[in-house]
């Protein structure tokens, strides 16, 4: 049921493998263009890595947040840091910390928090013969680490607080705020996440699960083709983003511009099976995001899917949408834009509902790229494919499915 | 006062904090350099690993640059130093 205190999106932010601002990048997602590359990894003594990925090659922590600051963090706290100052920037917010900004916070999530740190450490125990790891290990890995240096960094007094939930971790991040907005414990916060989770030992974790995609130089790029008929799993991605969320009448009295209204989010939970989705639990995810937010199904134009190109979990979230949506499911537009940003595990959920909001606020939204050949299981809905989709978009949602079976839908509505 | 120690010393905090090698004396105390109790952490590994010595746990919280290298003076070097 929707509130009386709504709540705007005032700021947009990401580090992203194309390595250019954020109108870049969704004029690339618009024309389906992939990041995917072969990421290659070696050293004397580890098997080499070679697989599809997405890595943010260009990005400069030193050039982004000085010379001091990116010492004292992990690469995801780094990824996300410098998300959160653009989407701060972004929403013409004051770069000084002069006034108390007690009832603003900061609500962020990451799967694997500071993986690189601890696998650093693990090899100078096991591998390098030293005795022991940097002294900073523990505050570069914690979990929490990059939502502290965002508080800290923007002066930001009320909760401080980071969600681990798999692949749906910063979507989870981005629906926990919306109750604070509601009860009033807050007016400003920044949400988001990051991960930073291309280190040996989670590029093999996945691997071993059988769902990595497969390619080479020539072929990386296509090589997450979510909804078609030869898909053949997920590509990891590192990345980060971040949204200036904020009480709707504070944006509008400081003149803010309001990309779209956050309106509504609904988490559910399969509690059936670790990896295996269930339509039933992500049907009432998306019906109580529509709900929350004071929509009806009808008013549903667009859906960022979670779409992973996974064989099982595709048809099945295809499936789960056709429940929702019925006799109209044909003229609700969905895509996957894993298939070129690939899956940036924790920081997924925030990308994909930026995406979503941008689409809201251009009316345009982006194509599931490499979507040649639909799979029959995954038919049934509007599938944008080829090129971007530009017509009345009024409401959108953003889904995000993460192993454990815990399921958040997020809810947007357009402005104009 | 060992003068390698001084160095060190400023090196580290050239690199790290951009901070004038000049300004690193043994009067200067540490919190003018904006060395908190994490860079500190930091100052103490970095000492153990170049010099191969074990700084004990129980120090007294240097205040100045010269507290520091105090300490670390004052240790045997290992062998492998």
């Amino acid at each position: 049921m929707a509130s009386a205190r709504r709540v705007a999106v005032t700021g947009l932010g990401l580090v992203n493998p194309f390595g250019g601002d954020l109108a870049d990048f969704f004029g690339r997602m618009l024309r389906g263009e992939s990041a995917v590359r072969l990421f290659t990894r070696k050293d004397e003594v580890t098997r080499p890595l070679a697989v599809p990925a997405v890595r943010c090659a260009n990005f400069d922590a030193e050039a982004a947040l000085g010379r001091s600051l990116p010492y004292t963090m992990d690469r995801y706290s780094q990824l996300g840091t410098t998300a959160a100052l653009s989407a701060w920037r972004d929403a013409g917010l004051p770069a000084t910390k002069d006034a108390p900004r007690n009832d603003w916070g900061v609500s962020w999530g990451t799967a694997l928090g500071g993986t690189l740190t601890f696998e650093n450490g693990y090899f100078d125990l096991l591998r390098n013969g030293r005795e022991r790891v940097p002294p900073l290990s523990v505050v570069l890995g914690m979990s929490n680490a990059a939502a502290s240096h965002i508080s800290i960094q923007l002066g930001l007094g009320a909760s401080c607080a980071t969600y681990s939930v798999a692949c749906a971790s910063s979507a989870v991040a981005i629906g926990e705020a919306l109750s604070k907005f509601r009860s009033g414990e807050v007016t400003l916060m920044v949400v988001g996440g990051s991960e930073a989770p291309l280190s040996y030992g989670v590029v093999r974790a996945w691997e071993a699960m059988r769902i990595l995609a497969l390619g080479d130089e020539a072929s990386a790029a296509r090589a997450c083709r979510p909804f078609s008929s030869d898909r053949q799993g997920l590509v990891l991605g590192e990345g980060a983003g971040a949204m200036i969320l904020e009480d709707w009448d504070h944006a509008v009295r400081r003149g803010a511009r309001i990309y779209a209204e956050f309106a509504g989010c609904g988490s559910t939970s399969d509690h059936d099976h670790l990896v295996r989705p269930n339509a039933d639990g992500q049907m009432r995810a998306m019906r109580m995001a529509i709900q929350d937010g004071g929509l009806a199904p009808e008013d549903i134009d667009y859906i960022n899917a979670h779409g992973t190109a996974t064989r099982e979990g595709d048809p099945i979230e295809i499936a789960a949408i056709r429940g929702v949506f019925g006799s109209r499911s044909g003229a609700v537009a969905v895509s996957a834009t894993k298939s070129m940003h690939g899956h940036m595990l924790g920081a997924s959920g925030v990308i994909e509902a930026i995406i979503t909001v941008l689409s809201l606020a251009s009316q345009e939204a982006p194509p599931t790229a490499h979507l040649d050949d639909l799979d029959r299981e995954c038919t049934g809905v509007r599938h944008v494919t080829g090129g971007s989709l530009r017509g009345s978009l009024r409401a959108a949602l953003s889904n995000s499915f993460a192993f454990g079976g815990s399921n958040t839908v997020l809810a947007f509505r357009a402005v104009h | 006062m060992k003068q390698d120690n001084l160095t060190l010393l400023s090196e580290f905090l050239h690199k790290r904090e951009n901070i004038d090698p000049a300004r690193v004396t043994p009067e200067t105390s540490l919190e003018e350099l904006k060395v908190d109790s994490l860079l500190l952490l930091e100052l103490l590994f970095e000492f153990e690993d170049k010099l191969g010595v074990a700084i004990p746990h129980d120090i007294p919280p240097p205040k100045t640059v010269g507290d520091l290298l105090g300490i670390v003076d004052g240790l045997k070097v290992g062998k492998d130093a």
